[in-house]
């Protein structure tokens, strides 16, 4: 096994320290940090998506992945904007107003970052104030809300409406346990996720 | 003007025409677990004459040979003409309290202690010098209909103010129904006071209070204080005019089912350390000694309850209340014998125990027989289902583990971990503690039964004011979701053994 299928197997494991040694050690064997992360992290990130789509992992597995990868991330990402690659677009997740639940969230974001997005993350119980002010700065070509509650998913309707009126241009993609597709299409979000792992295939496709 | 006939109960109900069937049948012992959105399979009927159009939900939820025969999803039908519908008996054990109270005041009259649970209610009535038990009663909360969780019920009651009314109207009604019931016929002038006690949102929509604020970050009860009204106000009338109080609540969703369960353990006076866990439809917790007392709530949701399993059930006829290995094979209890329906919360319990003794569940949760594990055709556990037992467990112990390290205690600590409710009386510990659900050893684990109703009767007494005044000084409140690490004690909780070192970052 070669160091990047190393780094793949142990990414989907969740072991960030061993992640962390063969990323370097990768590096040393002169593979370039672009190549470390589309043959490896991306692909590694893949595998345990469709693992937790197919119900062969949850969301423990997830958040180990995820972890491990950022611990390789952190390695490369000075790398990558030293030999200018450029993300496949920029992402912004929050949690919507009035709620607090942030696992899906994160999860989606570390899926799209998996998928070589780069990802701007607001934190949880995020107004749309926060949505359009850091849009104006940075100019997203998505922004993903996420709500666990179904008390406060109705607050992503304002939020899409706000969005609109200041002129804010990304797609709004939309997710969390009580979102449904139809719901989504009601009150105006461009893209639906059914689950964090079908963010990157909504926003690919858009 | 429709007749509809219920079997087996031989009921026969005459409704108008267009009537939604979730509106007229839930008083008749029809459960309701995902609030009528066509999300579940809870409400199963069928119709054995008449005609009741075929559902998109019925398509999504059952298989072409089921609605062949003539099942149906109650919650989107509506009545088109008469009906003979088959609905599963209901034969509920709701939990009341048969603790003996020894002490006798000075207090006169009768009493009436009511538990407001999410799912059900349980009313008794008492002397309130001796606290003598005269008669129980207890019933379905009629708000059910509106979903099984409080978010759903949240949600229901924000949608507009005239469902909030109802929302309070149908608990009024049917609590009164309870006090007529165990109130026997001339000693209404006797009643002096009727306490209330349920979680902050049984009490915010007993007394009508807006829910706004609860349903969104930081989850703050409009009101923390108790709601006194004389039974009059309430339009109560026929029973004397006793004072009906809905006890204080603690902070967040944590209210005075728990005040009184603490009052009715006496946590407040141990000298040890010790935990009461209240394991119902929303998970609460209370942690501490004489020395100070933190509480939480955790939103463990209802799978324990039978609700969000796809073929999960209350504890009723039909449904599958043990799971056990017998020469190699796996059997199982059905409540009330025949074939089983479903599986109520001590069953999957249960299953997913042996499940990991017989490796058929990973220590991830993942089904090695694929994506079903038949118990008893037609019973069958899905890879869904055990994820749905994962996000429980995790919220339950994750609240626990959180519980504990702001009190600065290691499980080991307490001296006794009180169970109450339900969960406590039904589930088989050993098996809790088999599958991780409760991480201490079977010699701290009491099972207190309706602690919260018998508190609520202690609160019949005039001393016990000044005695609730101090828990609810003496105890603090705190919002999981806001604590640093409440993530990854989440997740580490999800699996099925301790894998804390995973997420020790």
């Amino acid at each position: 096994m070669n160091t990047l299928e190393q780094i793949q197997e142990n990414l989907v494991a969740g072991n960030a320290n061993k992640v962390t040694e063969l990323t370097n050690q990768a590096l040393s064997e002169g593979a370039a940090a672009a190549m470390i992360l589309d043959d490896a992290m991306i692909v590694g990130m893949k595998v345990i998506g469709d693992r937790f789509k197919a119900g062969q992992a949850f969301i423990p597995e997830m958040l180990i992945a995820a972890r491990a990868m950022t611990a390789g991330l952190t390695i490369l990402e000075p790398l990558l904007a030293d030999s200018g690659v450029k993300a496949k677009g920029t992402i912004f997740v929050g949690t919507v107003q009035g709620d607090l639940h942030d696992i899906g969230k994160n999860l989606a974001a570390i899926m799209f970052k998996g998928a070589g997005y780069k990802v701007v993350d607001l934190g949880v119980n995020v107004s749309s104030a926060k949505f359009i002010d850091k849009a104006k700065e940075i100019e997203p070509d998505f922004i993903g809300i996420s709500a666990l509650l179904t008390t406060t998913m109705v607050n992503m309707e304002g939020i899409i409406k706000d969005l609109k009126a200041a002129g804010v241009k990304a797609k709004v993609i939309i997710g969390g346990a009580p979102v449904t597709a139809e719901y989504a299409k009601s009150i105006g979000a461009d893209l639906y996720a059914a689950s964090a792992a079908d963010g990157v295939e909504a926003v690919a496709s858009a | 003007m429709a007749k509809i006939q219920l079997q087996p109960s031989g009921v026969v109900l005459e409704v108008p025409e267009g009537t939604d069937l979730r509106d007229c049948l839930f008083e008749h012992g029809l459960e309701f677990p995902c609030g009528g959105t066509g999300a579940c399979r809870g409400c199963l009927i069928r119709v054995n004459e008449g005609y009741l159009p075929i559902t998109k939900s019925d398509i999504s939820n059952l298989d072409d040979e089921e609605i062949n025969d003539g099942w149906r999803l109650a919650c989107q039908a509506s009545v088109q003409g008469d009906l003979t519908l088959e609905l599963p008996s209901i034969t509920m054990d709701i939990l009341s309290d048969v603790h003996m109270v020894t002490n006798i005041t000075s207090d006169a009259g009768l009493g009436i202690a009511i538990d407001i649970g999410t799912t059900t209610l349980a009313a008794q009535l008492v002397e309130r010098s001796s606290l003598n038990v005269l008669g129980t009663a207890t019933a379905l909360n009629p708000q059910g209909r509106f979903g099984a969780d409080l978010m759903s019920r949240l949600d229901h009651a924000l949608k507009s103010k005239k469902n909030s009314n109802t929302m309070a109207r149908l608990i009024q009604d049917e609590l009164y129904e309870l006090i007529i019931k165990v109130l026997p016929k001339g000693r209404e002038s006797e009643l002096e006071r009727i306490t209330l006690v349920g979680n902050t949102a049984m009490h915010h929509l007993f007394a009508g209070l807006s829910v706004q604020s609860l349903a969104q970050f930081p989850f703050n009860p409009a009101s923390l204080d108790s709601a006194d009204f004389r039974s009059r106000d309430l339009g109560w009338n026929n029973i004397g005019n006793p004072t009906v109080s809905m006890l204080p609540n603690m902070g967040g969703f944590v209210g005075s089912d728990i005040l009184a369960g603490i009052l009715a353990t006496g946590m407040h006076e141990s000298l040890e350390q010790v935990a009461l866990l209240d394991l119902g439809t929303n998970g609460e917790m209370v942690v501490g000694n004489r020395d100070g007392l933190i509480c939480a709530s955790a939103a463990a949701g209802p799978a324990f309850e039978g609700a969000g399993i796809g073929m999960g059930m209350s504890a009723v006829t039909g449904a599958v209340s043990e799971v056990f290995l017998e020469n190699k094979e796996v059997r199982v209890h059905v409540l009330g014998g025949g074939s089983p329906r479903g599986i109520c919360g001590s069953g999957l319990v249960d299953a997913v125990a042996l499940g990991l003794d017989m490796g058929i569940i990973e220590h991830d949760g993942r089904l090695q027989a694929g994506d079903d594990w038949v118990l008893a055709a037609p019973l069958k556990l899905t890879q869904r289902d055990i994820r749905e037992v994962q996000l429980a467990k995790g919220a339950i112990g994750a609240g626990l583990r959180l519980l504990l390290k702001e009190a600065k205690l290691e499980m080991s600590d307490l001296k006794a971990v009180y169970l109450a409710g339900a969960f406590g009386n039904y589930i088989h510990a050993d098996k809790a503690q088999r599958m991780g659900l409760l991480e201490c050893s079977a010699e701290q684990i009491f099972p207190v039964g309706n602690s919260a109703l018998r508190g609520a009767k202690l609160a019949l007494r005039a001393k016990s004011e000044s005695e609730l005044q101090s828990i609810r000084a003496m105890t603090s409140h705190i919002e999981l979701a806001t604590v640093p690490g409440f993530q990854d004690s989440f997740a580490a909780a999800m699996f099925f053994k301790d894998s804390r070192d995973l997420f020790n970052s």
